[in-house]
């Protein structure tokens, strides 16, 4: 199957380096300490963070830093196909488990200890690139909860197919089998959090595609902070300064 | 457990003691009968009997018709060490069917739905301050599905949870109702409710008159929802009526 | 978990009491109701319903399938409820189960209607493409999003909508199959056929707080009552379904004036509920 067309336009239009719509929206859940709904394209998700509160199961309790905790759940109707088991497949156990290492990385856990910081996760649409959308959203809830973080984390997806690196694939060119890169990063101190890559890939050509999806999570970066701004300054304004 | 002297009999063939409750109203202008000839305001002849079970601290068998259901009450014991503390009482339900229950092999396995509607029913009815910290299981088994399942397990187990000796305020009998086209028969069997249009179930405490549980399904009128819901209250008083004397029957046996 | 103390349960309790509560409401008033159709582009129809700080999403699938053997010539649908830990941090794992089940159940005693499928907001037998063989099952999911009371009613808000959004591909049977064989089908992409959703009931709970009840309850007050009733109830002011949740026993007379109560309120509701779908439905199309 072609996925770069000989114009150079991939099946959705995009060019290969170009991003789909990004779109973030702070707060979207009034009960928890902090929310935000994060799309790319036609990748929804909404992420609730709940803490830091006393560790409901004091067996899990760490003496010196705080515990991180996170789930992940799709809805029955985000995928083409309903779904019929929402959570606790072992996709969705490892999806957890890379967003608590990522978060759990940057969250400055030592200053809050004896204490439990929950993120939850929920797909309402997944059009590929899931993982990095979820990682996005978590890190603007965060960031709404008012957890101190060394740096906001953000992700990006990128891939190679048809000999041409590919940013942010969507849910076509994600089952096409080829390479795929989800890439996270703290950009402000230019550090990898997360990386994981599945398929073979020559190391000239990985450091390619890796340094685009680096592009991709500092754009995410910008706009990630562009919308923080915003929100502060509707506090701001809300509280008449 | 000790097995209660008198009240539990080995066998529970229900034949020879079956008690027949009289017609709620006297059969009117019927333009056709049902499968099992009854008027249309006739529930079936109820049948219940405490102490089914020996193992459980109570326990209860009811049988209306074709419709077969034993309850046994455990407890109250310790509550499950993950449970938070709780000064009222816990009650656990758990209703499941046999697998050879219904007309078609069925799984055999738990109702949650059933489960749900019985702890909403029983709960407010039992004194739960009355037993902090622990908790009160109650296990129904359908062993044959005839129709009006659930009001049947209602009422069998909170017969169960007074044999058992747990604190209530009043029992608690429950009755369906099925409307099929303008006709509401009263205690529907299973061809019946196959093809209703609509059901009330009423879980009521008679001595107290108040409605512990009301299920509708189907398109009602108030007009019809009053009237059914009027027939419930009925026949729910008369059946708490034979609950009672199953209940003094099984004492006055215990005294002897 | 709501969490309060003897002082807050007294406040709740006396405002209600002297017909106002605590955000300024009277017993009978709901709070603001907010509806946006088609958020979900991969399902037939979908809706987001947010009343207060209470957002449900609701979506329509419809797959082909047999119909069962027992009802030939009816379609099926059915009713799920997913409770999401983004609402309520209790819901994580298999938290939510339990809710999800109790919901799911009354949604679908609430909208489905008897078991011949009279007064059903879905006429079963509209979804039939050729009898016996071929028909469209529909899945209605909910997922609740943030909870702050009242459920029930914002969910099926939510369906209504989403059923009102729902667009079905109208389907040719191509070659009419003998016997036991499943006939072709042909799935049209342009035509849709709409659903008539005015029939679909809207659910008012009255929740009953010492010795009054009001409509559209919070969290708060929820943790407060003795016992709800939802009413599932259709244009004509009949009652389509009714669950009772809590404990408490209630007199018999009082959920007759419940019912009225219901009736003047659900009238309400769906003039409220209709506008605020045709007004979503007007703007998804001008975008």
């Amino acid at each position: 199957m072609e996925y770069v067309s000989p114009e150079g336009l991939r099946l959705d239009g995009r060019r290969p380096m170009e991003m789909r719509q990004l779109r973030a929206q702070i707060g979207a859940v009034a009960k928890a300490d902090g929310s935000a709904v994060f799309e790319m394209g036609n990748t929804k998700v909404i992420a609730a963070v709940y803490g830091p509160r006393e560790v409901q199961n004091r067996s899990q309790q760490i003496g010196d830093q705080a515990l991180v905790r996170c789930e992940y759940s799709m809805a029955n109707f985000s995928t083409g196909d309903r779904k019929r088991k929402p959570k606790g497949d072992r996709r969705s156990t490892e999806i957890s488990l890379v967003i608590r290492q990522t978060m759990e990385a940057c969250i400055l856990t030592h200053l809050m200890p004896r204490s439990q910081i929950d993120i939850y996760v929920q797909v309402l649409q997944a059009d590929g690139g899931t993982r990095s959308a979820c990682i996005n959203a978590a890190t603007l809830a965060l960031a709404d909860a008012g957890i101190p973080m060394h740096d906001l984390v953000t992700s990006c997806s990128a891939g190679y197919l048809n000999s041409t690196p590919l940013l942010d694939l969507n849910y076509v060119e994600d089952s096409a089998g080829g390479p795929d890169i989800t890439v996270g990063i703290l950009p402000k101190l230019d550090k990898v959090t997360l990386l994981q890559m599945d398929a073979k890939l020559p190391v000239d050509i990985f450091e390619n595609v890796m340094q685009l999806a680096i592009e991709g999570c500092k754009a995410i970066a910008t706009y990630i902070g562009e919308v923080l701004l915003e929100n502060t300054k509707q506090l701001e304004y809300r509280k008449g300064l | 457990m000790a097995s209660k002297p008198g009240s539990a009999p080995t066998t529970y063939t229900p034949t020879p003691t079956r008690k027949s409750r009289p017609p709620i109203f006297k059969d009117s202008d019927v333009d056709w009968v049902r499968p099992d000839g009854r008027g249309f305001h006739q529930c079936r002849p109820a049948f219940f009997r405490t102490g089914a079970v020996n193992a459980a601290a109570g326990s209860a068998y009811a049988e209306f018709g074709n419709t077969k259901v034993i309850v046994s009450v455990f407890g109250p014991r310790e509550s499950k060490k993950a449970m938070m503390y709780s000064d009222v009482g816990r009650l656990n339900c758990n209703v499941s069917y046999t697998t050879f229950a219904t007309p078609v092999r069925g799984q055999g396995s738990d109702h949650k739905e059933f489960s749900s509607m019985l702890h909403k029913a029983l709960e407010g009815a039992i004194m739960l301050e009355t037993f902090p910290k622990t908790t009160v299981d109650v296990f129904a088994l359908v062993l044959e599905s005839g129709g009006s399942d659930i009001p049947v397990v209602i009422s069998c187990a909170s017969l169960a949870l007074a044999d058992a000796g747990i604190m209530m305020y009043d029992l608690v009998a429950g009755v369906s109702v099925s409307c099929l086209g303008t006709n509401l028969v009263i205690d529907p069997i299973l061809e019946e409710e196959s093809c209703q249009d609509g059901n009330l179930m009423m879980t009521c405490m008679p001595s107290r008159y108040e409605v512990t549980q009301l299920t509708v399904t189907g398109e009602w009128s108030s007009a019809k929802m009053n009237e059914a819901m009027q027939l419930c209250l009925d026949a729910c008083s008369k059946l708490a009526t034979i609950m009672r004397s199953c209940l003094k029957e099984a004492a006055s046996a215990t005294q002897d | 978990m709501v969490g309060l103390s003897v002082g807050e349960k007294y406040f709740i309790q006396g405002g209600i009491n002297q017909n106002l509560r605590s955000d300024g409401r009277k017993r009978d008033t709901y709070r603001p109701i907010f509806v946006e159709t088609g958020v979900i582009p991969q399902a037939n129809g979908s809706a987001r319903v947010r009343i207060g700080t209470t957002e449900v999403i609701a979506s329509v699938k419809a797959e082909l399938g047999r119909p069962s053997a027992l009802h030939p010539d009816k379609g099926k649908v059915a009713i799920f409820v997913d409770c999401s830990p983004v609402a309520e941090p209790t819901f994580e794992g298999r938290g939510g189960e339990d809710l999800s089940t109790e919901l799911s159940v009354a949604l679908q005693h609430c909208l489905l209607g008897g078991k011949s499928g009279a007064g059903a907001g879905i006429d079963p037998s509209s979804l039939v493409v050729a009898e016996g063989k071929v028909c469209w099952d529909l899945y209605i999911d909910g997922l609740i999003v943030s909870s702050d009371g009242n459920l029930l009613d914002a969910l099926g808000a939510a369906i209504k909508a989403a059923l009102s959004n729902t667009g079905i591909p109208r389907v040719h049977v191509t070659a009419a199959a003998s016997g036991d064989e499943q006939p072709e089908v042909d799935i049209s992409d342009e035509e849709f056929l709409q659903f008539d959703t005015s029939e679909v009931p809207v659910i008012v709970t009255l929740t009953k707080v010492g010795r009054h009840y009001i409509v559209d309850a919070t969290s708060e007050e929820e943790s407060q009552m003795s016992s709800a009733i939802s009413f599932s109830i259709n244009r004509k002011g009949h009652i389509c379904g009714l669950t009772k949740r809590g404990g408490s026993g209630i007199d018999p007379s009082v959920i007759s004036d419940m019912i009225s109560v219901a009736q003047h309120i659900s009238e309400q509701l769906i003039t409220k509920l209709e506008s605020e779908i045709s007004a979503a439905e007007a703007g998804e199309d001008e975008l």
